[in-house]
């Protein structure tokens, strides 16, 4: 394959139709093929964007979360053993990825539930005030307090247990069950009121 | 969890409410609690709010992206480009650290390096062209963390081989008369391929000085004609 072909992905993806045989693809980006972790990237890359916006709550960032996650996919890449699907295994590394985002930019963030102060700062950001009866989910997210969103999207929307969040989170599990409960009368008086 | 009570007049707590909506609650709770709903409005409303929630958010579709992702994909090759081709060490590799071996074989794989380095070169420098307004502005940004330190590790890398470079070069002068002329134009071959690599990095540098993939790309082909140098001496 030319230089050109290779760098464009002209010809370099095992594609059968519209099936990518994505095992090949794998093996080929664990291999140092750039072009076939673009395939990789072009098929996973809505599912991570997904996860990262619902997770951070705010489209530029999680635009820049989705580079730093393939990036460090790229680098652990060989890690990878096919136990599971690629997708899962890129699941679970974005939000790894968030996570360390999340408590390095807002150390405190997944840990704030139990001060009154802090009931009253969550109220006042998920206020109906403004609320709208059509407002979508995700803006609804986008205004809640960083932990209570997290916890959330990881149990509502990603299926995680609270023990596995606690694992992942640091937090402890009934710090997590707190969290979930208050996301959800926030996103109740936002999107239900 | 608190413990339930039958009196009809007390409320659910916040726990019995959430837990029996999202079907956590145990089955032995979930019945005395679903007593309590058919006989209290207020609860039974309220776990049916819940439950409306947890149903929009099943039924929601994945947020839309703001711009194409496709667009993130030139800063996101252009940082794995980076992380491939650049493995500079912080100080001068110790002479002479590898025995050497066949001669055949070690000129087979310097020419795979002034290849690799070659093309490597070009697919750093091909994104430029090609790359949108956002990818551009991803990849640079990201080229711009650290970029200082960054920066000046790569012109000192790139000072240090091209110092020693010429310390073996000098060497080989004096090993010419010891060479046949096959091994000495095989060598000025090799020479040549790395060479032309570094001319066309400095006439790159020149028109973007600060561009730190070019000088980490300069520093690593100096460092392959300390190699083939090495190599050349180690012949000796």
């Amino acid at each position: 394959m030319s230089l050109e072909a290779r760098a464009t992905g002209g010809g370099a993806t095992a594609v059968t139709g519209d099936v990518v045989r994505q095992d090949d693809v794998v093996l080929r980006a664990q291999e140092g093929d750039v072009d076939a972790f673009e395939t990789l990237y072009r098929t996973h890359a809505p599912a991570v964007h997904a996860l990262c916006r619902r997770m951070v709550g705010d489209e530029r960032e999680a635009r820049e979360l989705v580079q730093d996650v393939f990036v460090r996919a790229w680098e652990r890449l060989t890690s990878f053993r096919g136990q599971s699907a690629l997708g899962t295994w890129l699941h679970r590394l974005a939000v790894n990825v968030v996570l360390e985002r999340l408590r390095s930019a807002r150390r405190e963030a997944l840990r704030t539930v139990d001060g009154g102060d802090d009931d009253d700062r969550f109220t006042a950001r998920a206020a109906p005030s403004d609320a709208d009866a059509r407002m979508d989910l995700d803006a609804a997210l986008a205004r809640l307090p960083d932990g209570a969103r997290t916890v959330f999207v990881l149990h509502d929307v990603q299926g995680y247990q609270h023990e596995e969040i606690a694992e992942m989170t640091g937090i402890a599990a009934a710090t997590s069950r707190v969290q979930l409960w208050r996301a959800r009368r926030a996103l109740t008086r936002l999107l239900d009121p | 969890m608190t413990e339930y009570t039958a009196d009809p007049t007390m409320h659910l707590t916040e726990e019995e409410r959430q837990t029996f909506a999202d079907g956590s609650m145990p089955d032995a709770r979930r019945r005395e609690v679903g007593e309590h709903l058919r006989d209290c409005a207020s609860c039974a409303a309220d776990v049916e709010r819940l439950r409306r929630l947890m149903t929009r958010t099943r039924e929601a579709p994945p947020p839309t992206p703001s711009a194409s992702l496709d667009e993130l994909w030139p800063g996101i090759r252009a940082r794995i480009e980076e992380r491939k081709v650049v493995t500079l060490p912080t100080r001068t590799p110790a002479r002479g650290a590898r025995p050497n071996g066949g001669g055949r074989l070690r000129w087979a794989v310097g020419l795979a390096a002034a290849a690799l380095l070659t093309i490597s070169l070009s697919l750093a420098l091909r994104p430029r062209a090609t790359q949108t307004a956002a990818g551009v502005a991803a990849g640079d940004r990201v080229i711009r963390t650290d970029s200082a330190l960054a920066l000046t590790a790569a012109v000192d890398s790139a000072r240090s081989y091209q110092e020693e470079a010429q310390v073996l070069l000098d060497r080989l002068e004096l090993q010419r008369a010891m060479l046949g002329p096959e091994a000495s134009a095989a060598i000025d071959r090799d020479l040549a391929v790395v060479d032309s690599a570094i001319a066309e990095l400095q006439s790159a540098i020149r028109h973007d000085p600060n561009d730190l993939r070019l000088r980490q790309l300069l520093a690593m082909s100096y460092k392959r004609k300390v190699d083939v140098l090495k190599r050349v001496g180690n012949a000796g």
